[in-house]
């Protein structure tokens, strides 16, 4: 998996691409909780070049967001694809994080 | 216009339906009537012996009542080929082919042509004698019970008890009726069994109980011996009494003995089924507890259930029929679990029927730690506890209207938590096949779940967080 990121506007926008595994989650945990050690305290992931995710990933997620929280943060997601958004709708994740449709939107009033 | 009893056919005739309340109660009262005649006639005959008012009048209400029942059986539909025959038509010519000659001559006043008349036969009024003809009515009882035993869903066999009780209590009556009378036609001579017993200046309750308890005794074949038989005619009476006795006797033994069986055949077939099943399990030397647990089960469904599991009774039933069954026997679950309340109907029709019933006893897993995902399950009554690591830790409970096992199957991993019954608990189970099938027959089903799944987010974020995947 590759992860990117840059900051728009004082949002630190993170792109995952492949799968968000139990292989991959460590990376992607470390990388966002370098951010948030780093004050960062808004948070966008970009989930558009990400083909599936896991519990693991899930969890990353939520550990994530959990942090953001607690230093009065905040983390959105945005650009899943349909398998990804199909599993974020049915097992009720998609109520849980703030969802965008595109980057665009997920950024208009963060 | 069936809840009140009448329908109004293509001719305008008035046809009374089976099942309407007016074809129940006035069954009742007909079954009623039959059996004061049985008893009214007998006793004037052989006790009474002379025409009184009250009598009379209360032979004659009932004669009212058999003609009125005439005109009732002349539009009470009727079963044939397992269909209503509502034929105005049809239904009058089959009630003229059977019964309407018997119910007939059971109406016709003959004794009023002798009420006046002094004409008697051994001492009773002709008037009297006349009043037998209406004994016929005893068919129209066996027509009842008949029509009763097909079309109520009650166990038959308290219906045949209660037919069984009532044609014995005729009978002994009708006998001691019968052992007065042989007296009575002789004209009590000295040697006559109600002279040597010393009744025939007993006023007539008294002579009533004496000629009932010979019934009995003799029929019962008890036979104390306390009142003897002692002239031609009583002799051929007893031993009249004494087949019919015999025969009675068989009769009834044989019949509570098939009755008990059927009433409670279920029971006895359920029962031995279970008991096989124990009976294996300490064959096999199957740890106690789970004898128990099992056992447990056994009890659980009788009690509930009272022995027809669900899921068997349902594979019997055609679709359309068993998604009215599963529909009632869900309406709880439907009311309580959002999945259903917010789909469409096509949608929770399609649910109902792929839904598999489960009954959990207390300690009952559900779904283990390291499973694959089969499917997803519906909490419908009970409570159940989620654990991690064996059982060693504990992370919540699910109750009634909850589901789960939906997460391991969208992300195909296998579960990472266990679910066991902590009290009785009837869930239903949806296949993963049934589940992937919905998902794309219906693409409301995930608009549903997503509408659904904000109920579930704070336990679900908990668990998940906890690394526990249902």
């Amino acid at each position: 998996m590759k992860i990117s990121h840059d900051e728009r506007d004082g949002v630190a926008v993170i792109r995952f691409e492949g799968n968000l595994d139990t292989n991959t989650a460590p990376e992607a945990q470390d990388t966002l909780d370098g951010l948030v050690a780093g004050g960062t305290t808004k948070v966008l992931v970009d989930f558009g070049a990400l083909d599936y995710i896991s519990s693991a990933g899930l969890r990353v997620l939520l550990a994530t967001a959990k942090k953001l929280r607690g230093s009065g943060g905040n983390l959105r997601l945005c650009s899943l694809n349909e398998t990804v958004a199909e599993v974020f709708e049915i097992s009720g994740f998609s109520t849980i994080f703030a969802v965008f449709p595109s980057e665009a939107e997920a950024l208009e009033g963060f | 216009m069936t809840g009140a009893g009448a329908r109004t056919s293509s001719q305008g005739a008035r046809l009374l339906r089976e099942r309407s309340t007016f074809r129940v109660v006035w069954d009742l009262v007909i079954v009623a009537a039959v059996v004061l005649t049985g008893i009214l006639i007998p006793l004037q005959i052989a006790f009474i012996r002379e025409v009184q008012w009250g009598g009379s009048l209360l032979v004659y209400l009932l004669d009212v009542v058999f003609l009125v029942d005439i005109a009732v059986s002349f539009r009470a539909s009727y079963r044939a080929g397992g269909a209503e025959v509502t034929d105005p038509a049809a239904v009058a010519r089959r009630y003229r082919r059977s019964g309407f000659t018997a119910d007939l001559l059971g109406v016709i006043p003959l004794d009023a042509l002798f009420l006046a008349s002094s004409a008697a036969v051994g001492g009773v009024p002709l008037a009297l004698l006349l009043r037998a003809t209406r004994l016929l009515r005893l068919q129209r009882l066996l027509r009842s019970f008949r029509r009763w035993e097909r079309l109520h869903n009650t166990n038959t066999g308290y219906l045949r008890i209660t037919k069984l009780v009532i044609g014995i209590f005729l009978l002994i009556h009708w006998i001691g009726c019968g052992w007065f009378l042989v007296a009575v036609l002789e004209g009590f001579p000295e040697n006559s069994w109600a002279v040597v017993a010393g009744i025939d200046g007993l006023d007539r309750g008294s002579q009533y109980l004496r000629s009932l308890y010979w019934g009995f005794v003799t029929t019962t074949t008890v036979g104390f011996g306390d009142i003897v038989p002692a002239r031609n005619a009583e002799y051929a009476f007893t031993i009249l009494v004494m087949v019919l006795g015999a025969s009675m006797y068989a009769l009834i033994i044989g019949s509570i003995a098939s009755l008990v069986s059927s009433i409670d055949a279920a029971k006895a077939a359920f029962w031995d089924r279970a008991d096989g099943v124990s009976q294996y399990l300490r064959t096999r030397a199957v740890p106690e507890s789970l004898q128990r647990q099992i056992r447990d089960y056994y009890e659980y469904i009788w009690e509930r259930y009272r022995g027809s599991s669900t899921q068997q009774f349902l594979r019997d039933l055609p679709d359309p029929i068993r998604l009215e069954v599963v529909f009632h026997l869900t309406r709880e679950l439907i009311e309580k679990v959002p999945l259903f309340r917010q789909a469409e109907p096509a949608l929770r029709n399609a649910l109902l029927m792929s839904l598999q019933p489960l009954v959990l006893v207390p300690g009952t897993f559900v779904v283990r730690e390291g499973e694959l995902a089969t499917g997803v399950y519906f909490v419908s009554s009970g409570e159940l506890a989620i654990t991690t690591e064996g059982g060693e830790r504990h992370l919540g409970h699910l109750k009634a209207g909850d589901y789960f096992g939906d997460l391991s199957l969208l992300l195909g991993e296998r579960r990472t938590g266990s679910v066991h019954a902590e009290t009785h608990s009837d869930i239903f189970f949806l296949p993963s096949a049934d589940f992937e099938r919905l998902r794309s027959a219906y693409p409301e089903f995930r608009k549903v779940l997503r509408e659904i799944a904000s109920a579930k987010s704070e336990k679900l974020e908990d668990l998940v967080a906890a690394g526990c995947i249902l």
